[in-house]
């Protein structure tokens, strides 16, 4: 594979987020975020994408095919996008993992967002995924990482109209009272690949 | 100006479920960090989770809606309420009224939505309308073409995005014109909206270029946030939008034209709050009023704007979208000086190539590769059925760029357009 068989897809979300579609496999191994340079070190991948000159990038989520970075700066998406499409592709075409496996937690001592990752699924489990089903949709809990919360939406959610209200107004809201640890929720779908929305939009 | 620490007062948002603007909205308030309540006219399957959230109106009824959203005010005090389309700027008029907050004259709002009104209340304040005439579904469109003048435009009350609206330059065309006008008006979705739905608006087709005006009205002035250039013309049978490029490119004089046309407008109308999206056309007879609607731009094309507030915003390069600024003047927050971002910015609503079930669109990427090309944003999904104009209403995606010239920003749309390709069903 070299770099230009890579196709890369952007979806900014707004001036400070951008998911990038990737075609292929960038991270295999389940979800990592990287919440600053330190974080990054030993994913090629990452520390690129914290480097990129302007950016002021502050948190980068990469799982299966998809690479979130969230970023500071007022800089368009078209210059900083282009710099991480170029990070997606060297590192993507060199020898070493892109994103390196998330360090395992001490045997026998299960970290806090492993407790966190435990309340948060019962949570879907038992509330969040009977409701959302309702309109054929569903939530799958993806990780926990720094007590934020990675979810992907599936099923009438994928592309729905109202995706981000059920986010922000439904998930978000009921995190925020039955598990007030976490921190914040980030969305990984890839929105554009929803076949059957539950609420498609028209212009105005 | 320094971005305002978190705002705990509670926001009503008024977000029909067809809406494209949801994530815009709903981000702005979260940065703006606003107690948010969502209402649509239907059930969120999580609203029983969150009660202060998330609402259900009849946005169908502004009348019932504000007694609806009174009830909710008793337990969760509202400071402001904000509508994002047509209709919901009629209901936020309502309910801004019932709860003594921030906003339009229902009677204002209705006369913006109705085509009919509008043009009747504009023509009287002797603001520069088409020349217009009322006419029911069930008339004779035989006898009709007899008399309206051509070249002439049909077009319904209600709908949005040039949905129905046909140019005719001859009485067959008009025939033509009519009857398709009429089946438009007799599918479900827009039969729904009642006695508007049972009459035609004839008008003449004024020539010239064509421009949006994007403002927001504060205590009844307007401020200009920007003017938008139509680069192609708009010439019919059918008008599905395509570019839009700001600054425009209109000399200085005919720019402030526009403006005072939007203006007049908006006065005419009764409209005193909130943010007024305009149509006008700009010949030699100077600035002439197409449309104005009690709302922001529509679709995702708020995305091309950004703003600075004043010399402290520019200092520290804060930007502000749209809809922070709707927001933020909703709740009765004093509103600063604003300027657009500076360079040049633009939108492209992708246009209906043909009709088909959409199985893929090819070249995304080298569309977003495009010099300047900002972001290409695809809303159409796999196995959607996509309808052209007159008929359809809905864009498979947006185009946004930003650059040195308005010329500049253009080109890039095109050029990352002419990179898409659309794959249809083979069956079609």
């Amino acid at each position: 594979m070299t770099p230009s068989d890579i196709r890369i897809t952007a979806e900014p979300i707004d001036n400070g987020r951008c998911k990038f579609l990737v075609s292929e496999p960038v991270h295999a191994g389940g979800v990592r975020r990287f919440a600053s340079r330190d974080e990054a070190q030993g994913s090629p991948l990452a520390e690129a994408i914290f480097a990129i000159p302007g950016a002021d990038v502050a948190e980068i989520i990469v799982s299966g095919n998809l690479v979130t970075v969230v970023k500071q700066s007022a800089a368009p998406w078209p210059v900083v996008g282009k710099a991480v499409g170029q990070a997606i592709r060297s590192t993507l075409a060199g020898d070493r993992p892109a994103v390196a496996a998330k360090p395992a937690p001490a045997a026998g001592s299960p970290t806090a967002d492993d407790a966190l990752y435990e309340r948060v699924a019962d949570l879907f489990d038992q509330q969040v995924n009977p409701m959302v089903a309702r309109h054929g949709g569903r939530v799958e809990l993806i990780d926990v990482q720094d007590a934020v919360v990675m979810v992907r939406m599936a099923g009438g959610c994928q592309g729905c109209g109202m995706a981000d209200v059920t986010l922000r107004q439904g998930i978000e809201a009921m995190l925020h009272q039955h598990v007030p640890e976490v921190r914040g929720v980030v969305d990984i779908t890839d929105h554009t690949a929803g076949s059957n929305p539950y609420f498609a939009a028209a212009k105005k | 100006m320094p971005r305002p620490p978190p705002d705990p007062r509670r926001l009503l948002l008024l977000l029909p479920t067809a809406t494209y603007r949801t994530t815009a909205f709903v981000e702005a308030a979260r940065r703006l960090g606003v107690d948010l309540t969502v209402a649509s006219e239907l059930p969120s399957t999580l609203q029983a989770a969150n009660p202060a959230g998330l609402v259900t109106l009849d946005l169908s009824r502004p009348a019932v809606a504000a007694e609806q959203a009174r009830a909710f005010a008793h337990a969760h005090p509202l400071a402001g309420v904000v509508g994002v389309d047509d209709d919901t700027a009629v209901v936020a008029a309502a309910i801004a009224g019932a709860l003594g907050l921030r906003g339009n004259a229902v009677s204002a709002a209705e006369a913006a939505r109705d085509k009919h009104e509008q043009r009747t209340l504009l023509a009287a304040a002797l603001v520069p309308v088409p020349r217009f005439g009322l006419h029911h579904v069930e008339e004779d469109p035989r006898e009709l073409a007899g008399r309206v003048p051509y070249p002439c435009v049909v077009k319904p009350l209600r709908l949005s995005a040039s949905r129905g609206v046909i140019r005719a330059d001859t009485p067959a065309q008009f025939l033509a014109a009519f009857e398709r006008l009429r089946r438009i008006l007799a599918a479900p979705d827009v039969a729904a909206c009642g006695e508007p739905a049972r009459h035609i608006l004839v008008e003449d087709f004024v020539p010239g270029s064509e421009h949006a005006l994007e403002g927001l009205l504060v205590d009844g002035e307007l401020r200009v946030l920007a003017v938008f250039d139509k680069p192609d013309p708009l010439e019919g049978p059918y008008f599905e939008e395509t570019i839009y490029v700001t600054p425009s490119r209109l000399p200085e004089e005919a720019e402030r034209a526009v403006a005072r046309c939007a203006e007049r407008a908006a006065r005419a109308l009764g409209l005193a709050q909130g943010p007024i999206h305009a149509e006008l056309r700009h010949n030699q007879r100077g600035a002439w009023l197409i449309e104005l609607a009690a709302r922001p731009i529509g679709g995702r094309c708020s995305a091309a704007l950004r703003f600075t507030a004043g010399e402290g915003g520019r200092a520290t390069r804060e930007e502000w979208s749209l809809e922070e600024i709707i927001i933020q003047h909703a709740l009765g927050t004093p509103v600063p000086p604003l300027a657009r971002a500076e360079r040049a910015t633009g939108v492209m609503m992708i246009p209906v190539p043909r009709a088909g079930v959409l199985r893929q669109i090819r070249g995304i990427e080298a569309a977003w590769a495009v010099p300047l090309v900002d972001a290409v944003e695809i809303t159409a999904h796999t196995g959607e059925t996509l309808v052209p104009w007159p008929e359809g209403s809905r864009y498979p995606g947006f185009i946004f760029a930003r650059g040195p010239t308005p010329d500049a920003v253009e080109q890039a749309l095109r050029a990352a357009h002419l990179r898409l390709q659309f794959v249809f069903d083979p069956a079609d």
